[in-house]
């Protein structure tokens, strides 16, 4: 074990993985010479050459089609976004080409591919560049959505999304990437795709948060254990599709609360399709309706004040959770 | 001129006229007698008006590198060294507010603004994303509409449709408008562009696109992300018309730029002028080292001897000109008082700028009220609709 930051964690899964399987390659913008925009890349241009960690244009539509292409020769693609609000640019290539191909052709060609970058607001980046946009990927079938909220997960996930078979979205948390965590050092070290984490353990409300919001709960749980004496158990499903509903249902089922919080938009998020699985499956188990917390319902805000406001705050899960408790 | 020890790009400080640099300066102004003719006719007024432009521009910017070192704000996008790439153009455009012609500027073209007619304060607000800010804090690009100004989106590519999208309003209303937009050469690489472009061209549009190639695109030199031998070309290549222009000299960006406005303005557009200039700070002021580190010394000497104040400055200065009488005059017979008219229009700039930043600063505390961040997402909402509440 070794305490080390997610963008560092990040940084080593990409190290062991393109050193176990020559057929591991980065390709996107930055990534060589400049060391990733983000330095996630940083010294991989010197370890792997220039055929290995491809710098390209500012074409992301283009160098998706590519990765699919590449990915098609049976090589493993991991294509990385700037951001993943320039993925938007690229929509057509991850939701046409790369999550179709396998099932259009009838299972003729598999796309490991992995598209990585990072997501959500970061330090007042503004309307176009902040956005939570997982919920997008996770409607789309053909693609697997990961989103990591520690290094730890960060690392065990992004290994086990560049061997996957199928197209992953690895979405990483722009603000988490200084935040550390205790990584195994272990080239092996694997996480599951699917499999959800109890973060905290708990037995009065069951909340669900995954990626930056996950600390927001983790926060809001130790007020309210403090100030209310409200046990909090904080769940993670670290990834979106699949998504380990058992996990949810089960911790559902043992607290009969629950409140999830996302940073994207209400309409349609990822908290949305949970309540559904939810309310089919333990609707029974439930004491209270159960309640969200969201991104707010317009673009990012630049203004230091307004985009704190527009994003879950740990003060807003905690009024959730005494809403859902009937206290306050 | 004065010049910035703390600010400006070493190449800057002790600038002076470099006589081969010059020379290159007056041919390049001389060669196209289309060009040169727009250029005799600039009176002393407009040539100080262009000057202005420019200094506004660089003080500008240098306000923000105050801010970023005094934490004011964390990170700014700069211009420096590519100036004139922007406010030549802007200076060959009918700039009448709403009913002129139409710019929208990147991130390096946010001299656009100031020249466009909106006060400096109002884009150092944009930064402080005050209330009082022209998008009211919502965004940190800012654009007025009753300015001819298009609210900047940050994704590179999407403003050259967008531009093309005004070129074919104006078309189809019947007026003489144009729009205008600046084009990254790594911009240029986003097929969105190519869309345009071809979208522009197909339906002969009012357009200027200027693909301001500042030789680098975020932390890649242009030989790594365009094989191809400049952009000179491009027109040729989606059937309209097109040239270059020497993007460090604000004659040739105006006079070329006025040449592309009469025919767009004929119906014969769009018109792609290529520019060439140089970045001499860093993609913002965040990576200044690692921008030093992409060229050579060389590079850098060489560019920023063509610095494109400097260059303009010293060549009104010497030129054929008395500035303050407006009387031509033997080269050099005018040194004196040109340079005072210099003076004069640097000594009133600063102090805009500088009395711009002081009321952007004395603005601060009034951050937007944080119901607001919801507003104005649409222009209506039926009543039937759901809406967030209890947020706040
Ligand atoms: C579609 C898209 N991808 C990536 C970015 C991130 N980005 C911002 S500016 C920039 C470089 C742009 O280079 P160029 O067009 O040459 O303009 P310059 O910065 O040199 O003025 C990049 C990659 C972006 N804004 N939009
Ligand atoms: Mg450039």
């Amino acid at each position: 074990m070794a305490l080390i930051a997610y963008r560092e964690a990040l940084n080593q899964a990409l190290r062991e993985e393109m050193r176990r399987d020559p057929d591991v390659f980065l390709m996107g913008e930055e990534v060589g010479a400049y060391q990733g925009a983000y330095k996630i890349s940083q010294g991989l241009l010197e370890e792997f050459g220039e055929w290995r960690v491809r710098d390209v244009p500012i074409a992301e539509l283009g160098f998706t089609g590519l990765g699919v292409g590449a990915a098609m020769v049976g090589l493993r693609p991991v294509i990385e976004f700037m951001t993943w609000s320039f993925a938007l640019l690229a929509i057509d290539g991850i939701v046409n080409a790369a999550a179709k191909m396998r099932y259009m052709s009838g299972g003729q060609f598999k796309i490991p591919i992995t598209f990585r970058g990072p997501s959500g607001a970061a330090n007042q980046l503004a309307a176009t560049h902040s956005q939570a946009l997982e919920a997008w990927y996770a409607h789309v079938p053909g693609l697997k959505v990961v989103a990591p909220a520690t290094a730890r997960d960060a690392k065990g996930l992004l290994k086990t999304a560049i061997r996957d078979d199928d197209p992953v979205v690895f979405l990483e948390g722009e603000i988490l990437y200084a935040t550390k965590d205790e990584v195994p050092e272990d080239d092996e070290f694997l996480l599951p795709l699917g499999v959800a984490e109890v973060k905290r353990p708990g037995k009065d409300v069951t909340v669900v948060a995954h990626s930056r919001p996950l600390h927001t709960a983790l926060r809001a749980a130790e007020t309210l254990e403090r100030e209310d004496g409200i046990s909090v158990e904080v769940i993670d499903p670290r990834t979106l599709r699949p998504m380990d509903v058992d996990s949810i249902l089960d911790s559902v089922r043992r607290t009969n609360r629950c409140v999830i919080v996302e940073e994207g938009w209400p309409v349609c998020g990822i908290g949305a399709q949970i309540v559904d699985d939810i309310q089919r499956e333990a609707f029974d188990f439930l004491d209270a309706p159960i309640a969200r917390v969201t991104g707010a319902d317009a673009p990012q805000p630049y203004a230091r004040n307004l985009e704190q406001l527009a994003f879950p705050q740990a003060e807003y899960v905690v009024r959730a959770v005494r809403q859902v408790c009937y206290r306050g | 001129m004065r010049r910035y020890h703390a600010f400006d790009p070493p190449e800057y400080v002790d600038w002076s006229p470099d006589p081969e640099t010059m020379l290159e300066f007056s041919r390049a102004i001389e060669r196209d007698p289309e060009r040169a003719r727009r250029i005799a006719d600039l009176t002393a007024q407009r040539r100080l008006e262009i000057y202005a432009g420019l200094l506004r521009f660089r003080l500008h910017d240098i306000a923000l590198k105050r801010w970023v070192r005094q934490g004011v704000i964390s990170k700014a996008w700069l211009g420096t060294g590519e100036e004139a790439t922007t406010i030549g153009p802007v200076h060959a455009l009918e700039r009448g507010g709403p009913n002129g012609d139409v710019v929208g500027p990147m991130i390096r073209n946010a001299g656009a603004c100031h020249e466009m007619g909106m006060p400096v304060a109002d884009m150092l607000r944009g930064y402080l994303a005050t209330e009082d800010s022209p998008n009211r804090g919502r965004d940190l690009h800012v654009g007025g509409r009753r300015y001819g100004i298009v609210t900047p989106i940050s994704m590179v590519g999407a403003l050259a449709a967008v531009i093309a999208g005004y070129g074919l309003g104006f078309r189809k209303l019947g007026t003489k408008r144009l729009a205008l937009t600046w084009v990254g050469d790594g911009a240029t690489k986003a097929g969105e562009v190519h869309e345009a472009f071809n979208l522009a061209a197909t339906q002969r549009l009012p357009v200027i696109f200027i693909i301001q190639n500042n030789q680098v695109a975020l932390g890649t030199r242009l030989e790594e992300h365009h094989a191809a031998d400049g952009f000179a070309e491009l027109g040729r290549l989606y059937g309209a018309t097109g040239a270059p222009f020497d993007g460090n000299n604000v004659l040739d960006a105006y006079a070329a730029t006025h040449w592309a406005a009469e025919i767009c303005r004929a119906g014969e557009g769009p018109v792609f002028l290529a520019a060439e200039t140089f970045r001499m700070s860093g993609h913002a002021t965040h990576d200044e080292k690692e921008a030093r580190e992409l060229f050579s010394e060389e590079e850098f000497a060489s560019w920023g001897r063509r610095d494109p104040i400097g260059c303009y400055g010293a060549w009104l200065v010497n030129g054929r000109l008395n500035l303050e009488t407006g009387a031509q005059c033997e080269p050099g017979a005018a040194t004196g008082v040109n340079s005072a008219a210099l003076e004069e229009v640097e000594a009133r700039v600063t102090e805009e700028v500088e009395s711009a930043a002081a009321e952007a600063l004395a603005g601060r505390a009034r951050m937007p009220r944080p119901e607001s961040a919801v507003e104005g997402v649409y222009g209506t909402w039926p009543e039937s609709g759901r809406q967030e509440k209890d947020r706040f």
